[in-house]
Parts: C-alpha cells; sequence; structure tokens
C-alpha cells in the first residue's frame, strides 16, 4: 500500500496488527509490530515523502512470521551504518528510529543507495 | 534553554490534557488512527524525557476520571478493556529505548573487558617486548665501547645513562597502566604505587589512608583501581587540585572508598548529564561500578573541591583472608 501520509501511516499499522493477530502474535508483539511499522512509515515521509508498505505472513521450517517490506524511491540513506547506530539522530539517541526497529524484529535488511531509494525488510517470529 | 522549566510545566499540563482526550476518543470508538496518535504521544513522551511511572500514573488518573464520569456499565466495562491497548500503545516507544539501553549496557560491560585485555596486552608489550630491545641496545653499546677510544666511550656511558633512564621509564608506565602489584599484592597497594607516580609528575601530595586490608576478586580490584584512576587524572588534570586525600575503610560491611580533591570542582549534575569527555568518564565510572554492585556518590562545589565516594557492600565469599597481607 502506498504511504504518504499520516493516514497512510494508520492504514498499515491497522493492516499489520490485524494480520499479525490472524498469524496468532499475542496482542502485546502485534502493538511491537504496529510500532515497528509506524517508524518505518514514518521515516519514508519523512525523507522521502512517498513510499510503499507490503505486509506477508511467512512459513519457516517450523514457524510462522510475519515480513514487512517498507520502500521508497526518496533520496536514499549514504551512510547506512551511520544511520543504524544509537545517536546518529534525534530519535536513534533514545533507542527510536531505526535501530529501535532493528531492535523490535528479529531480522532486519536494508539496501538503499544515495538516489535510488531505500528498502528494508523486517521480520518477526512467532515464539 | 533557560526557559525550559516555565515551559515544562505548560507541557505537562498540556500532555495530560491531550493524553485524557486522546484516551477518551479511543474509548468512544476511535480505532486504529487514535491508537497511532498514542503511539506517537509516547514517543513525544520520551523525547520530552517523561518518566515512565509518571506516564503510568498519568493513565491511571486519565482512566479513572473517564469511568467516574459516565454510569453506564458497558462503556465501563468497555473502557477498561481498551484502556489497557491505549497504555500499551503509548508504552511502546518505551520498549523499543528500553531495548536499546539494554544492548548499550551490555556493550559498555563488553568494551571494559576487551579494553581491560588491551591494556593487559600493551603493558605487556611496554614491558617486556620494549625492555628486551633496550637490553639488546645496551649490549651493542658495550660491545661499540670496547672497540673505542676512552674519550668516546664516555660518550657512549652516557648514551646508556639515558637508555637506562628510558627503561626505568617505561617500566614505570607499564606498571600504572596494569601494575603486576594489583595482581599480586592487591588494590590499596597497587593505588600507593599509582598515587605515588600521579603525585611525583603532577607535583603535589597525595594522602593516603587505608584501614583495609585483605583481597578482593580480581575484577573488583581491578575495577577499584581503574575508579581511582580516573578519580586521579580528573583530579590532576580538570580540578588543578593542590591536595588529593584518598582513604579506604570499611564500615558496616560495606567497603568505602573516597577520593577527595581541593581543587576547582565542578557541577556535578550538569556534567554528568553533558556527553562532554568528563561527563562521560563518570557515566562510565558509575556503570563499571555497578557492575560489581557498587555506587558512586559525587559531592562537589567550586569552593570545596570535589570528593567521589564509592561505596561497595562486601559479601562474605569476596574475603580471601589468606592471601591477606
Amino acid at each position: 500500500m502506498t504511504i504518504s501520509s499520516d493516514q497512510d501511516i494508520v492504514l498499515a499499522r491497522q493492516k499489520g496488527r490485524s494480520l499479525a493477530l490472524e498469524l496468532g502474535f499475542s496482542s502485546g508483539d502485534a502493538t511491537l509490530i504496529a510500532t515497528a511499522i509506524s517508524e518505518l512509515a514514518r521515516n519514508i515521509v519523512s525523507y522521502a515523502i512517498k513510499g510503499e508498505v507490503a505486509l506477508k505472513g511467512i512459513q519457516g521450517s517450523n514457524r510462522v512470521g510475519i515480513l514487512v517490506i517498507a520502500s521508497d524511491n526518496g533520496p536514499g540513506i549514504p551512510d547506512i551504518r551511520q544511520a543504524l547506530r544509537d545517536g546518529f539522530s534525534t530519535s536513534g539517541s533514545l533507542g527510536l528510529g531505526l535501530p529501535g526497529v532493528r531492535r523490535l524484529m528479529d531480522e532486519f535488511e536494508i539496501v538503499s543507495k544515495p538516489g535510488q531509494g531505500t528498502t528494508i525488510g523486517v521480520k518477526k517470529w512467532r515464539p | 534553554m533557560k526557559s525550559a522549566v516555565g515551559r515544562k510545566n505548560k507541557q505537562g499540563t498540556e500532555f495530560e490534557g491531550e493524553y485524557a482526550s486522546l484516551l477518551r476518543e479511543y474509548a468512544t470508538g476511535g480505532g486504529e488512527a487514535v491508537l497511532g496518535r498514542a503511539y506517537e504521544l509516547g514517543r513525544r513522551a520520551i523525547s520530552e524525557r517523561k518518566s515512565l511511572l509518571e506516564l503510568v500514573s498519568l493513565h491511571h488518573q486519565a482512566v479513572g476520571q473517564l469511568f467516574q464520569s459516565s454510569d453506564d456499565k458497558k462503556f465501563q466495562e468497555h473502557l477498561l478493556r481498551t484502556s489497557a491497548d491505549f497504555l500499551s500503545e503509548c508504552m511502546s516507544p518505551y520498549e523499543m529505548a528500553q531495548r536499546g539501553f539494554q544492548d548499550a549496557v551490555k556493550a559498555l560491560r563488553q568494551i571494559n573487558e576487551t579494553l581491560e585485555e588491551e591494556i593487559k596486552r600493551i603493558a605487556y608489550s611496554v614491558h617486556d617486548e620494549a625492555g628486551q630491545l633496550l637490553v639488546a641496545v645496551h649490549l651493542a653499546l658495550a660491545k661499540l665501547a670496547q672497540e673505542l677510544p676512552p674519550a668516546q666511550k664516555e660518550q657512549v656511558a652516557q648514551i646508556e645513562g639515558l637508555l637506562s633512564e628510558i627503561e626505568k621509564h617505561l617500566r614505570r608506565y607499564s606498571h600504572e597502566l596494569r601494575p603486576t602489584i594489583l595482581d599480586d599484592l592487591g588494590w590499596i597497594p597497587a593505588i600507593r604505587f599509582l598515587a605515588e607516580g600521579v603525585s611525583k609528575r603532577a607535583k603535589l601530595p597525595i594522602h593516603i589512608e587505608a584501614k583495609i586490608s585483605g583481597r578482593l576478586p580480581s575484577t573488583i580490584e581491578t575495577t577499584l583501581y581503574r575508579v581511582v584512576q580516573e578519580a586521579l587524572t580528573n583530579a590532576v588534570k580538570h580540578a588543578k587540585a593542590k591536595n588529593i586525600w584518598i582513604r579506604a575503610w570499611l564500615k558496616d560491611q560495606v567497603l568505602h572508598c573516597s577520593i577527595r580533591d581541593d581543587g576547582e570542582g565542578f557541577d556535578a549534575e550538569a556534567v554528568q548529564a553533558s556527553t562532554s569527555r568528563k561527563g562521560l568518564g563518570l557515566i562510565a565510572v558509575r556503570e563499571r561500578l555497578s557492575a560489581i554492585g557498587g555506587t558512586l556518590w559525587i559531592e562537589s562545589s567550586r569552593r570545596r573541591g570535589t570528593e567521589l565516594l564509592i561505596r561497595l557492600p562486601r559479601e562474605e565469599n569476596h574475603v580471601n583472608s589468606s592471601s591477606a597481607r
């Protein structure tokens, strides 16, 4: 789904939360998944103006999980390692932002090049 | 920044009002959009450094008020159910931050351990490897001197004298980095040794009074040594002290160690809140101490200098009296 406004963020959160509950995540975990979606979508709106968030239930060898992919064609992140470091941005220094998302989820992947946008994929497995 | 206090109060009441009205909105049918805003509110709370307990009590108050505002039992039940979702939404930024802090503390402890290993390695290199090279130079010089006329022999002797001086300094530095005394005799003799060197170099008296004996586990002795080392560095470098007093004593099974100076003093609270080298140094000291169950008390004023007081509750199994000297 397209993300370009606060309303879109709400919709992404809603879909993420209901998918998480459908997949059998606890309501606490569903809240954390919605939180991760918020942070990712927030980044899109603030840095790229417009982008996409895709949600998917996934099947591991003997577990179930959720995959969130946030992508945009914005300016990209010149230094990914820096962006993932705590304290790089104001939100980062409080453990929020991308470093926060990484800690809430089990797996985190990011691809970004200056001028070519950013794609972030995160997975969380049901305990 | 000066108006921060005034603004904070206003912010505080604004925040309370916003929280209560959002909660009402959610309880009366607001869906994900309201939860999204609750999340943003939590995010704001954390960046305004609102305490978690403050937030929880604010939540409790808001729920209580809403509960009393209606006699409708159905609404009240619904309120109790939904308010939990609302609260956890508001808390989730705190969850993120807390995970971050846990990671940071773990990393800091690991860094301390790595640092200690690294220091050992450097101390060894300086002492043993550089020392051996110097011995080789001594031997080569002696051999050279044999073949020289007496006048030049004297020059070689001068060079040898300088080499010995270098050797002495290297040994001293290596021992201060990671004193073998610390392992062999314990933290108090190691601190005496350190203080002697600092006192000579900084040209100020360091008075030591230690009414304590017996050995402690090596991680604890190393930590105490490092904390005193940091305190001495601060006193000499920043405080421009004229005297330093180090005291160690045991009271009510709590080990106390105080490092006091008559230097310039500083605003302990402001320094610790800042990310200056000194602020981070004090945070690191506190963190190191807390890793061994100790605490740090800082007393500093512009007129009376600075005192750092370390307290470490002593456990029975910490005492190893057989190796006490």
